[in-house]
C-alpha cells in the first residue's frame, strides 16, 4: 500500500545541508498498524508528511496506493490527500468555527464521498454522541482528538496518518486514543502513528525506528507486542 | 550604561541600556519586514490621511494669508457709501462728510468714485459677449486708487496721462472667463468705444457676485475701471460722484462708524438715499471668508474618517502581530521581563509604522497642496499667492497622525502582556481561543455543505475583529460617499434649477430693461415686432425682502402670467390662483421663514408713487404655493397682482421666444443694442456657466476621489491579507485534507463578502448621514440662497458597492500566490 524507495529529504544546500530523511526504504501493507519511533528531530514528521503528500522527497520514490507521488502533479497530490490519506495532528487542528459534527462533515465534503457512514455515525464510532453539537473550545483535549480522529475516519481513506496524537494528552486519555487508533487498522486500511514514546510503540504490530533520518530498526516492538491497557508512560 | 549587570545573559536587561535598545529596535524591525506588505499598506493609509489633511489645511492657511494680503495690499475699504441708484452729488461733498467722521482723525484714506451701470459688448469673432456691467470712475493718480486699489494682472496700469481719455482696465475674472486678450477695445452703452489697457484684480471682485444671488457671476458681469473724469464724461455726469470708499485707522469700531456715517449722510443729504456698508458686509468678502472656514470644516470631517480607517487598520495589524508573538511574550514573562519591557517590541513596530506613514504623508501633503493651489490660483486669481511650507500644520497633523494609530495599538499590546505567563506559554489546543459568538449562531445554517458554513462561522466567531475590519472599510467608504455625494448633490441642484427653467421653450431669452416700461412703449413694441421674435411675454422682476418673525432675506419677485404658455413655474405645493393676492415661494424660502401654504409673510417691496419715484412699503401676503426652483430668492406673483407695486400694465423683463433659425448670439446682437435693454441672456446660460466652472475643478475632484478609492482599496486589501494570515493554520489543515486552493479562496472570498456587505451598508449609511450633515452646516453659511438637497447618484452608489463589496470580496485573490506557496507542513507545525 505504501512503498518507499531510497527516499531522501534534504533541507538547504552545501555544508549546511540537513538530511531529515536519508535513504529510507520501507513497505507498509494494508491492514498494518505501524508506529514510527524516534527521538525529536529524527525525521518522523518529515516521513509522515511525505507519505501524506504534503511534502515531496529530494530523491527517491514514494508510492501510495499505487500512485507515484514523487512524479505526481500538484493536482494529483491534492487528490491523494482527498482520497487516499487522512491526517490526525498533535495539536488537533480542528476548525474552531465549526461544531464537532461539522468538523467531521467537512472531511466528508472535502473528499467528496457520497454514501457511507454519516458524520454522526462516525462520531458515535469514536464514542462521541452528546458532544456532536459542541464547538472545539467547549471540548476536552481527549474529546477534541476523538473529533479529529472521527474527521480523519470520515473520509474513508485507506491510510490514516497520526503525528504524535497523544502528545497533548494526559496518560489515561492517551491510552484510549491509542486504542481507538489501533482499532482502525484492518482490511483495506493502514494506520501509521508517529511517536517518540517507546512505550506507545509497544502497542504496534511493527515499529520503524528512525535515527538521524535513517531507519535503525524495523520489525515487531522490542519485547513483543503489548496490550494497550498494559502500557504506562 | 550597564548599571544593572545582574540577571540573565540572553535578555536585554543584562546588557547595557543602549545595546538593549538596539536589540529591541532590530527585533521590531524584523517583525516589520516580515509583514512589509501590510505595513506598507497601513503606512500608506496613514500617509494619505495625514498628507491630505496637512496639504488641505495648508491650502486653507495659504488662502487666508493670500486673501488677507490681497486686501491689505490693495487697501480694501473699511466703509463704503453708495448713493441710491440714479442719485449723485457734486465731487468733494462725500469727502467732506467723511472728514467729519469721529470728530476727524479716524479716517485714514478716503476716495470718491462714480459707479454707473452700463452695458458692455466684448464680442469676439466667435461669440457674442454682451453683458451688463459697471463702470468705476476712480482716482488713477499716484498709482491710485488708494482705497480698493487695482492690481493689474495683464497689461498696464492707468496713470495721470489716461485721465479724461477713453481708456479703462477690465476686471480680470470676466476677461479670464472669456479668454479675452490682455488689451483691447470694448463697446459700452450708447455705442461708445473704450480701450482697455489691461485686466485688473480688485478686492470687491476677488469673487464676482451679483445682487441676483449668482455666485460665480463673472460670465455675466463686466466691471470697468477708469479715471473719474473719463467715467463722468462717458456717462454724462461731469463733476458728480455717487460712491465713497474709505479706510479707518486701526482699532476703530467699524460698526459704530457706520452708524455715525449713516447719520451724517442723512443730515447732509436728506433727499438722497445713501447706504453705508462695512467691509464685512461686502458680498465677495463675506463669501470668501465663510468659504475658507467652511472648506476647512469639511477637511476636518474627512480627516477624522481617514484617520479612523488608518487607526483601525493599524490596530488590526498590531493585534495580529501581538497574537502571533503570544508565545514569545509568554517566554519573556517566564524569564521575568517586566510587562512594560515586553510591550516595547510590538509598540516599536506600531511606532515605526506610524512614523513611516507620517513621513510619506509629508510627501502626499506637499503634492496635494500644490495641486490644489494651482487650481485655486487659476480659479480665483489674487495679487499674490503665498504658499510657503506650513511647518506648524505639518507638525501638528504629523503628531496626530503618529499618535492616534500608535495609541490604538497599545490596547492589544496591553492585553497581551497582562495574561498570566502560564497561559501565555500554553501551546496547542489549550491556547486556542474561544468561539466568540459562534455558539450563539449555531443555528445559522446557510444552504450548502460545510464549505458554505465556514465563512459565516468565521465572521461570527471573532465579532470584535469582524467589526473592526468592517469599520475600517466602512470609514473609507463613508468618506468616499460623502465626498462624491457632495459633488452629486451640487450638480443635482443645478440640474433641478435647469430642468425647471427649461421646462418649456428652452431657447427663450430673458431681456432685462433698465426700468418699467408701458406695454405699448417703443422698446416693447420693437422687440415684439422683430422678425427674429416669435413670442414675447412681458413680466416684471422686482427686488424685495421677505420678513417673518425676525427672519429676513432678499427675494427677486418675478411677476408673470401664471397660466402662460411661454413658461410658468411648476408648483410642489398649493395651487395657482390668479385672482388672489399672494406669493409663490421656493421651498427653501418657505422653510427659512417657517411658513407653509396658506400662511402669511411680510414683503418689503418697491411701489411706484405718483411722483414717479419708488418707495419701499411692506405688505402682508399669503403664501399661495411653493415652486421647484432650488434658489431661495426666486419668487413669483401673478401679473394680475401687479397693482401691488403700482406697476400694472408695465414691464421690466421680457421673456422672448425666438423664431426658428436665429442663434442665441444672433438674438443677443439684435436685442442688446436697443435703448432700455440692460441684458439679454439665454435662460440656460446660468447653469452653463456653473457647469463650465465646475469642469475646471473636476480634475482635482477626480484626484481626491481617486485617493479615497485607493485608500478604501488599501484598507480592504489589508484586512483581507491580515485575515488570511490569521486563517493560515486552518487553511493548512484544509490543504492536508486535499481541499483545493480555489475552494479555500472561495471560502475566504465569501467571508470577505460578508464583511464587505456589512461594511458597505454601514459606510453608505454613514456617508449619507455625513453628507446631510455637511450640507446642513456648510451650505447655509456659504450659499444661503441655494437649496442643496443631499443626493447620492447611482454612479456613486455603484462605485461604493463595487469598492466595498466587490473589491473587499476579491481582495483575498491577491493573496493567492501566498496561499499556493504556503509551506503546509511548516504552517501545521507552527505553534502559535
Ligand atoms: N522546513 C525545514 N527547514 C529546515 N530543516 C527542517 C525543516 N523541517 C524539518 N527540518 C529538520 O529536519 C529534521 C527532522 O525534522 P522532523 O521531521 O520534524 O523531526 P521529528 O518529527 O522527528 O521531530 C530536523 O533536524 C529539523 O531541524
Ligand atoms: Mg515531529
Amino acid at each position: 500500500m505504501i512503498e518507499l524507495e531510497h527516499v531522501t529529504r534534504a533541507y538547504g544546500e552545501g555544508p549546511h545541508q540537513v538530511r531529515a530523511l536519508d535513504d529510507i526504504s520501507a513497505t507498509i501493507a494494508e491492514g498494518e498498524f505501524v508506529v514510527v519511533l524516534g527521538p525529536s528531530g529524527s525525521g518522523k514528521t518529515t516521513l509522515l508528511n511525505i507519505i501524506g503528500a504534503l511534502d515531496t522527497p529530494t530523491s527517491g520514490t514514494v508510492r501510495v496506493a499505487g500512485q507515484d507521488i514523487t512524479t505526481a502533479s500538484r493536482g494529483q497530490l491534492f487528490a491523494v490527500r482527498r482520497r487516499t490519506v487522512s491526517f490526525i495532528f498533535q495539536g488537533f487542528n480542528l476548525f474552531p468555527g465549526l461544531t464537532a459534527r461539522e468538523n467531521v462533515q467537512f472531511a466528508i465534503d472535502a473528499c467528496g464521498r457520497k454514501g457511507g457512514a454519516s458524520a454522526d455515525e462516525v462520531l458515535e464510532s469514536v464514542g462521541l454522541t452528546v458532544q456532536a453539537r459542541q464547538f472545539p473550545h467547549q471540548l476536552s483535549g481527549g474529546e477534541q482528538q476523538r473529533v479529529a480522529i472521527a474527521r480523519a475516519l470520515a473520509t474513508g481513506n485507506p491510510v490514516l496518518l497520526a503525528d504524535e496524537p497523544t502528545g497533548e494528552l494526559d496518560f489515561q486519555t492517551g491510552v484510549r486514543i491509542l486504542e481507538l487508533l489501533q482499532k482502525q487498522s484492518g482490511p483495506g486500511r493502514a494506520v501509521i502513528v508517529v511517536t517518540h514514546n517507546r512505550q506507545i510503540a509497544r502497542a504496534a504490530d511493527r515499529v520503524i525506528e528512525l535515527s538521524s533520518g535513517r531507519i535503525s530498526s524495523d520489525g515487531p516492538p522490542q519485547g513483543g507486542k503489548a496490550n494497550v491497557a498494559d502500557l504506562y508512560w | 550604561m550597564g548599571r544593572r549587570r545582574v540577571g540573565r545573559p540572553t535578555l536585554p536587561t543584562s546588557t547595557g541600556r543602549w545595546s538593549a535598545a538596539g536589540l529591541w529596535l532590530r527585533w521590531s524591525w524584523r517583525d516589520l519586514k516580515a509583514r512589509w506588505i501590510q505595513v506598507a499598506a497601513i503606512a500608506l493609509v496613514i500617509a494619505l490621511g495625514t498628507g491630505s489633511y496637512a496639504g488641505l489645511s495648508s491650502v486653507t492657511k495659504w488662502r487666508r494669508a493670500s486673501t488677507d494680503d490681497g486686501y491689505a495690499r490693495l487697501n480694501m475699504h473699511d466703509l463704503r457709501v453708495e448713493l441710491a441708484q440714479g442719485s449723485t452729488v457734486p465731487e468733494g461733498a462725500l469727502l467732506e462728510v467723511a472728514r467729519e467722521l469721529g470728530g476727524g482723525g479716524v479716517v485714514d484714506q478716503a476716495e470718491e468714485r462714480l459707479v454707473v451701470p452700463i452695458q458692455v459688448d466684448a464680442s469676439t469673432e466667435e461669440r457674442a459677449i454682451l453683458v451688463p456691467g459697471s463702470i468705476y470712475g476712480v482716482n488713477v493718480s499716484d498709482s491710485g486708487p488708494g482705497v480698493d486699489g487695482l492690481f493689474v494682472d495683464l497689461g498696464r496700469e492707468l496713470t495721470d496721462d489716461d485721465v479724461g481719455k477713453p481708456v479703462a482696465l477690465l476686471e480680470r475674472h470676466f476677461g479670464k472667463y472669456y479668454d479675452l486678450p490682455p488689451t483691447g477695445t470694448l463697446e459700452i452703452s450708447g455705442g461708445q468705444r473704450i480701450d482697455y489697457a489691461g485686466q485688473t484684480l480688485t478686492p470687491e471682485y476677488f469673487l464676482v457676485t451679483t445682487d441676483r444671488g449668482g455666485l460665480i457671476a463673472e460670465a455675466n458681469f463686466a466691471a470697468l475701471f477708469t479715471s473719474l473724469a473719463t467715467a463722468q464724461q462717458l456717462t454724462g455726469r461731469e463733476g458728480l460722484v455717487n460712491d465713497l470708499v474709505l479706510t479707518v485707522v486701526p482699532g476703530s469700531d467699524r460698526d459704530a462708524l457706520k452708524a455715525e456715517l449713516t447719520g451724517l449722510l442723512a443730515v447732509r443729504f436728506p433727499a438722497v438715499g445713501a447706504t453705508v456698508t462695512t467691509r464685512e458686509e461686502d458680498p465677495a468678502f463675506k463669501i470668501i471668508d465663510a468659504d475658507i472656514d467652511g472648506d476647512q470644516q469639511i477637511y476636518d470631517i474627512f480627516a477624522v474618517l481617514i484617520f479612523a480607517g488608518a487607526v483601525v487598520a493599524a490596530f488590526n495589524l498590531i493585534a495580529r502581530i501581538v497574537e502571533s508573538q503570544r508565545r514569545e511574550i509568554g517566554v519573556a514573562m517566564v524569564l521575568g521581563v517586566p510587562p512594560a519591557r515586553i510591550a516595547i517590541r510590538p509598540l516599536l513596530v506600531a511606532a515605526e509604522i506610524a512614523l513611516l506613514g507620517v513621513v510619506f504623508g509629508v510627501g502626499v501633503g506637499v503634492l496635494l497642496g500644490q495641486a490644489m493651489v494651482s487650481v485655486l490660483k487659476d480659479f480665483s486669481p489674487l495679487p499674490a499667492w503665498h504658499t510657503d511650507f506650513q511647518w506648524g500644520v505639518f507638525f501638528t497633523v504629523g503628531a496626530i497622525g503618529f499618535l492616534f494609530p500608535f495609541l490604538a495599538t497599545t490596547w492589544p499590546v496591553w492585553r497581551a502582556v497582562r495574561v498570566p505567563p502560564v497561559q501565555a506559554i500554553q501551546s496547542g489546543y489549550r491556547a486556542a481561543r474561544g468561539g466568540g459568538l459562534a455558539p450563539l449562531f449555531r443555528w445559522v445554517r446557510v444552504p450548502g455543505n460545510t464549505f458554505a458554513q465556514v465563512p459565516v462561522r468565521n465572521v461570527v466567531r471573532a465579532p470584535r475583529r469582524s467589526f473592526l475590519t468592517s469599520l475600517g472599510i466602512a470609514a473609507a467608504i463613508a468618506a468616499l460617499v460623502a465626498f462624491v455625494g457632495l459633488i452629486d448633490s451640487f450638480l443635482a441642484t443645478i440640474d433641478r434649477g435647469e430642468r425647471e427653467i427649461l421646462s418649456a421653450n428652452p431657447d427663450r431669452l430673458e431681456v432685462d430693461l433698465d426700468r418699467p416700461y408701458a406695454l405699448d412703449s417703443e422698446v416693447v413694441r420693437v422687440i415684439r415686432e422683430s422678425p427674429l421674435v416669435d413670442q414675447v411675454e412681458p413680466q416684471l422682476r422686482l427686488g424685495s425682502v421677505a420678513l417673518k418673525d425676525g427672519e429676513d432675506f432678499g427675494l427677486q419677485v418675478q411677476v408673470l402670467a401664471l397660466d402662460s404658455t411661454v413658461w410658468a413655474p411648476r408648483l410642489t405645493a398649493g395651487a395657482v390662483d390668479r385672482e388672489q393676492q399672494g406669493i409663490y415661494l421656493s421651498e427653501l424660502a418657505a422653510r427659512n421663514l417657517g411658513v407653509r401654504v396658506g400662511d402669511s409673510l411680510t414683503l418689503r417691496h418697491p411701489r411706484l408713487e405718483a411722483t414717479g419715484t419708488f418707495s419701499l412699503v411692506e405688505t402682508e401676503l399669503t403664501v399661495l404655493g411653493l415652486h421647484q426652483h432650488p434658489f431661495r430668492f426666486v419668487a413669483y406673483m401673478d401679473s394680475n397682482q401687479a397693482g401691488l407695486f403700482n406697476l400694472a400694465g408695465t414691464t421690466n423683463l421680457l421673456e422672448v421666444v425666438p423664431v426658428e433659425g436665429p442663434t442665441r448670439d444672433d438674438m443677443k446682437r439684435a436685442l442688446f443694442p436697443l435703448p432700455g435693454v440692460v441684458s439679454a441672456q439665454g435662460v440656460s446660460e446660468v447653469s452653463e456657466v456653473i457647469d463650465d466652472l465646475l469642469s475646471e475643478f473636476v480634475v482635482l475632484l477626480r484626484v481626491i476621489e481617486g485617493a479615497l478609492l485607493v485608500l478604501a482599496l488599501l484598507i480592504a486589501f489589508n484586512s483581507a491579507s491580515i485575515n488570511m494570515d490569521e486563517r493560515a493554520r486552518e487553511h493548512a489543515t484544509m490543504f492536508a485534507f486535499g481541499v483545493r486552493v480555489r475552494t479555500v479562496l472561495r471560502m475566504a472570498v465569501v467571508e470577505n463578502l460578508i464583511l464587505g456587505i456589512m461594511a458597505t451598508i454601514a459606510g453608505v449609511v454613514a456617508g449619507w448621514l455625513l453628507l446631510r450633515a455637511i450640507i446642513a452646516i456648510r451650505i447655509p453659511s456659504t450659499l444661503p440662497d441655494l437649496e442643496v438637497i443631499p443626493v447620492i447618484s447611482p454612479t456613486t452608489l455603484a462605485i461604493s458597492v463595487f469598492l466595498g463589496v466587490l473589491a473587499v470580496a476579491l481582495a483575498p485573490l491577491l493573496t493567492v500566490r501566498k496561499l499556493r506557496r504556503m509551506d503546509v507542513p511548516a504552517t501545521l507545525k507552527v505553534v502559535e
